[in-house]
């Protein structure tokens, strides 16, 4: 399920598709972006041409080999810059500013931007998820080559949810903050998008391969404790959240007894069902050879 | 995010997803699975009825053919790290019942529902092979190759059910059209759901 973003959710396509700049798909982007803002007609242009009106950032990273740089980076930088200010200010417009200011641009770049912060929540965890995406990447690689064990699937789990969460700590003050503004009906789509790829990524580097309705029992069932032990974070005051990984791991170890309930209910189903086709033949052969007699 | 996504390296095995057109493979793949399995499941249900008579082996060895289908879209969907349709539970069931039923209907019966799956199928192939084509065939080459590879086992299938009679079965056109509606409907819901 891939959902259209509607405009003010641009910031969020920003941070996500960094490392797609220059891919074709950014055409319906840049046509949407000419309607919102009409100082930057620029936007109509594909991101390739070099030349364009607007001043050039380089020296920042990230540049590709253009030294012009798109909306969309742009946005994704004045996002970045602005969670340094979140512990103070909250998810909120005068954070963005601050990190506009921080960059060197006016305060109004805030004015790009939802009022309510929303972009800046998205583009977290966007973040993070990334982050999440590389570290779990980069453990596959040491597995592979050797240098590390393969771990077992629930202590893999409850790594994976420790590390996604103990990126909130910074911001964990706010973090309440920031889930009920992404239960604002205009921001479901794209958070329910972020949380439901996380917990793919998640399956895909634990090495889950169902391609069954498993493939669903086993995601629902870790949005579950991951988001139980989200809640569980926000209230705890444990020396370095431990309260919070003891919860974790219960939830694992239930959901892995879980998983081997599931299977003696299947089997059992299975030889019912067996049972029940094995008197409709002979009942139907017997019919058969009834009416031959 | 779905976009940031494509540029993933898929692990376990050696497909790149670097520049895949997603929301075009998932559908195909899913579809596909989501076909392969309930042939599966047809030729599951008519081989619990006529397993014992004597098309009990043609329907065996298209039932076999089908497996391997499967097992090859496990792996692709596993590779291209799509999902699977969540409506899988239902045709398991609608599947083996359409198979079963069929059979019921005695030998013919069951090759008249062979041909028209079969036909749906094949058609269905050749418009996943045409879009294929019109996006990149040098990108899909591997994709593409094994879709026509099915595609001829399925035509296979079907002309081996014309040559059992499946024509002669009882109310041949009512079957065959009621059929083919059904696997458009399955088309439609697996390729979004």
């Amino acid at each position: 399920v891939r959902c259209q973003l509607s405009p003010p959710h641009r910031a969020l396509q920003a941070s996500a598709v960094l490392r797609r700049v220059s891919d074709e798909q950014k055409e319906p982007l840049a046509s949407s972006s000419q309607q919102q803002f009409d100082s930057h007609p620029t936007n109509h242009q594909p991101e390739q041409e070099p030349q364009g009106p607007r001043p050039s950032y380089t020296g920042q990273g990230g540049q590709e080999s253009e030294d012009y740089e798109s909306e969309e980076q742009l946005q994704h930088r004045i996002l970045t810059a602005a969670l340094e200010f979140v512990p103070e200010h909250g998810w909120t417009a005068e954070a963005i500013a601050e990190g506009a200011k921080t960059l060197g641009l006016s305060a109004a770049a805030a004015g790009m931007f939802h009022s309510d912060g929303s972009e800046l929540i998205l583009h977290f965890v966007s973040q993070c998820n990334t982050k999440l995406s590389e570290l779990l990447e980069q453990e596959q690689k040491l597995v592979q080559l050797g240098e590390a064990e393969k771990k077992p699937t629930d202590q893999f789990l409850r790594d994976a949810v420790q590390a996604r969460l103990r990126m909130l700590i910074p911001y964990i003050e706010k973090w309440p903050q920031a889930l009920s503004i992404l239960l604002l009906p205009h921001n479901i789509p794209s958070g329910l998008n972020l949380l439901t790829s996380m917990i793919d990524d998640i399956w895909h580097y634990a090495g889950d391969q169902s391609t069954d309705f498993n493939w669903y029992t086993r995601r629902a069932v870790l949005t579950g404790i991951y988001n139980t032990t989200e809640l569980v974070m926000m209230q705890d005051s444990s020396p370095d959240f431990e309260d919070t990984w003891r919860f974790l791991e219960n939830r694992v170890a239930d959901a892995m007894n879980m998983g081997s309930t599931a299977n003696q209910v299947q089997s059992t189903g299975e030889a019912v069902v067996q049972g029940l086709m094995g008197a409709a033949v002979t009942v139907s052969s017997a019919e058969t050879s009834r009416a031959v007699r | 995010v779905p976009a940031g996504r494509v540029s993933l390296r898929c692990c376990s095995t050696r497909v790149s997803l670097e520049g895949v057109n997603r929301p075009v493979i998932d559908r195909i793949i899913r579809v596909d699975h989501a076909g392969e399995y309930g042939a599966n499941r047809i030729y599951a249900g008519q081989m619990a009825v006529l397993g014992r008579s004597s098309v009990g082996p043609v329907i065996q060895q298209m039932w076999n053919q089908e497996k391997d289908h499967l097992k090859k879209f496990n792996e692709l969907m596993v590779a291209y790290r799509v999902r699977p349709t969540v409506l899988l539970p239902f045709w398991n069931v609608a599947g083996f019942v359409l198979g079963a039923g069929s059979a019921l209907l005695g030998k013919k019966g069951a090759m008249a529902c062979t041909v028209a799956v079969e036909e749906s199928i094949s058609d269905h192939y050749n418009s996943q092979i045409r879009t294929l084509m019109e996006e990149d065939p040098e990108k899909y080459k591997e994709l593409l190759q094994v879709i026509k590879q099915f595609r001829d086992d399925e035509r296979e299938h079907h002309d081996i059910g014309l040559e059992h009679d499946a024509e002669a079965a009882p109310a041949y056109s009512v079957l065959k059209t009621a059929i083919q509606l059904g696997c458009k409907a399955a088309i439609f819901l697996s390729e979004r759901i």
